[in-house]
């Protein structure tokens, strides 16, 4: 008898473990539910590279367009090394189905036409990554956090997140407008309030400068005049070449006017981390590089 | 006796490519791992099943249709230089896509290839509206390449505003194998049934490169059959692009290299077009693919590359 009920209560709790591994989650697609802890990553964003290795877990496929260094540092001292499944805009269906994975991360932006033939390889969590704001990607890291069975890691990686904002926002002037842009060869973009960068400067007490346009897109190419325009107080310039337009723009009396080039506020930062990482990690490192630039 | 050995040596050349096409990409499989990717509960079954085998499909169907296009329509306009590209079937079909990415991102990738499909008819649609269907051929050419122009325009004016979504609508409006699997292949099967409709035409088409007045004194309504002839070259091009996105250069130089092969029976040019723009299609895809794996290019900036110098060097020659 007491065999009996051993036996039944070995059943019991090894379908309670089995049990207690589900997790439900909402994605861009509806409910999505793993009954198991994935082993096998892939993911086909940096930001959820970055979610993951904020609980400390390693993809075994990045798709980093080939280039490693386009991974976050930070990141890549926590995960080691991964195979590349080929670019963020159209990856390598093959070799992620070569690397045998338990899940899949994609970004609805890019990967919703491909998401059938995923599904086929692995269970495929989809996720807002291209157009989301900083606070969709906090969420979007919660989620991931959950499905990796890794929920109090995440939950507490979030609060010490909130807290390392807070501290660099500290060592920040208060609400200074700061503008943040890339530059490319000969054309700059500015990154407004609703885009990614612009999500992290509000969340570090400052301020976006307001826009004459009202108009909701993230980001938008303007002229030398049109940053006359806004004359931030501060410039943040995300280099993707350098020398760049604003190397250019230099030259140009006009811009001797701008309040930024009066007062010596046009910094330079790693167009790679500001304008294509995104995560935890990658907005700590970005507060910390407006820490080192602008700090009272 | 030249053509039955062109046939043979291009469709060994086909046969070829689908097999390189199914060996090769990222991961190299050898012929009996490929054929064991045939069977459901093989290792490499979505390698080969759900991967590079709808993908060579697509290709020999999509190739085979722009080529077919091309043809139709360089015999028509009778020139060596048109393509489907001056009806502006694919630039509709683009507007129509960068519309639909650029102002609703939130609209499912679902309804992509049916705008597009939409984009490229109504194209069609207008510039006959603006033709009418007794217009010169030259007339209705140099309309179309106006048209182009104009929803080219529109697209580089929506992209430059919009520079969010330019990485997605740039990537589609080269043209791309990308991601496109067995659905997309049934999608394009309807419209298979313009073939025979094509070859019906070969005879009169024929007739109509003697010049106007000569095909209507032998017996050819020249309306009627420029009409038909067109209105399956638009068919066919907008289905493609709706599918694979506006893949460039194909329907001109796949139909060019035929007439060099076969010469210009449509009897005969029309199924050596076709099989022309399969192999070129194929190969694009392939080189796209292998080039730098696990990077995969766009297919249309293959073709582009293999193209754009051969329409130069047809351009120096025809002067």
């Amino acid at each position: 008898m007491l065999r009996f009920l051993s036996a039944i209560s070995i059943v019991f709790l090894f379908c309670f473990s089995a049990f207690s591994h589900a997790v439900t989650v909402e994605d861009s697609k509806g409910t999505f539910t793993l009954d198991y802890t994935p082993q096998r990553i892939v993911v086909l964003e940096f930001s959820f590279a970055d979610a993951l290795a904020s609980v400390g877990i390693s993809p075994v496929g990045i798709a980093d367009d080939k280039d490693a260094t386009r991974v976050l540092k930070e990141v890549r001292d926590v995960i080691g090394d991964w195979q590349s499944v080929g670019t963020r805009s159209q990856p390598s269906l093959e070799v992620i189905a070569s690397l045998k994975p338990d899940l899949i991360i994609a970004d609805i932006g890019r990967h919703e036409s491909v998401y059938e033939d995923l599904q086929k390889i692995a269970p495929t969590l989809i996720l807002p990554s291209r157009r989301e704001t900083y606070e969709d990607s906090l969420k979007a890291a919660a989620i991931i956090g959950k499905v990796v069975g890794k929920e109090a890691q995440i939950q507490q990686r979030l609060q010490e997140h909130r807290v390392s904002m807070q501290n660099s926002a500290k060592q920040l002037p208060e609400n200074a407008e700061v503008q943040f842009t890339v530059a490319r060869k000969d054309s700059l973009y500015i990154h407004t309030a609703n885009s990614y960068a612009g999500g992290v400067i509000h969340a570090l007490g400052l301020q976006n400068p307001p826009l004459s346009r009202d108009d909701k897109q993230a980001s938008r190419q303007i002229g030398l005049e049109q940053l006359l325009a806004i004359n931030p107080e501060y410039l943040i310039v995300g280099e993707y070449t350098s020398p760049n337009v604003v190397d250019n723009w230099q030259s140009e009396p006009l811009w001797s006017v701008l309040k930024v080039a009066r007062n010596k506020h046009v910094h330079r930062v790693n167009g790679n981390v500001w304008a294509r990482c995104r995560g935890i990690m990658a907005a700590e490192r970005m507060a910390q590089d407006l820490v080192t630039v602008l700090a009272k | 006796m030249r053509t039955l050995f062109v046939s043979f040596s291009l469709f060994s050349l086909l046969a070829f490519l689908v097999v390189l096409s199914l060996s090769f990409g990222a991961v190299s499989l050898s012929i009996s791992e490929i054929l064991s990717g045939f069977t459901p509960d093989s290792e490499f079954y979505f390698t080969i099943h759900e991967y590079r085998f709808p993908r060579a499909v697509l290709a020999v169907l999509v190739g085979a249709m722009m080529a077919l296009s091309g043809a139709l329509v360089q015999g028509v306009i009778r020139n060596p230089l048109a393509s489907p590209d001056v009806l502006g079937v694919s630039q509709g079909a683009g507007l129509a896509a960068v519309v639909l990415m650029t102002l609703f991102p939130s609209v499912s990738i679902f309804w992509l290839p049916w705008a597009a499909l939409a984009g490229g008819i109504s194209a069609a649609l207008l510039l006959w509206a603006l033709c009418g269907a007794h217009s010169s051929a030259i007339k209705l050419a140099i309309t179309g390449v106006a048209m182009a122009a104009l929803y080219s325009s529109a697209v580089d004016f929506l992209m430059l505003t919009r520079p969010l979504e330019i990485n997605n609508a740039l990537l589609w409006l080269t043209g791309s194998l990308w991601g496109r699997g067995w659905d997309q292949v049934f999608m394009i099967l309807p419209w298979l049934v313009l073939l025979p409709l094509a070859f019906w035409l070969a005879k009169r088409m024929n007739l109509i490169s003697l010049g106007d007045e000569v095909a209507t004194s032998l017996g050819v309504s020249i309306p009627v059959t420029r009409l038909s002839a067109l209105a399956i070259a638009v068919g066919l091009t907008a289905s493609c692009v709706a599918i694979c996105g506006p893949i460039g250069f194909l329907g001109l130089i796949a139909p060019h290299l035929a007439r060099r092969l076969v010469g210009g029976r449509h009897q005969i040019l029309l199924p050596c077009s076709m099989v022309v723009g399969m192999v070129i299609l194929l190969l694009a895809d392939l080189l796209a693919r292998t080039i730098n794996p696990p990077i995969e290019l766009p297919a249309g900036i293959m073709t582009a590359i293999i193209g754009a110098p051969y329409f130069l060097w047809l351009l120096l020659k025809t002067r």
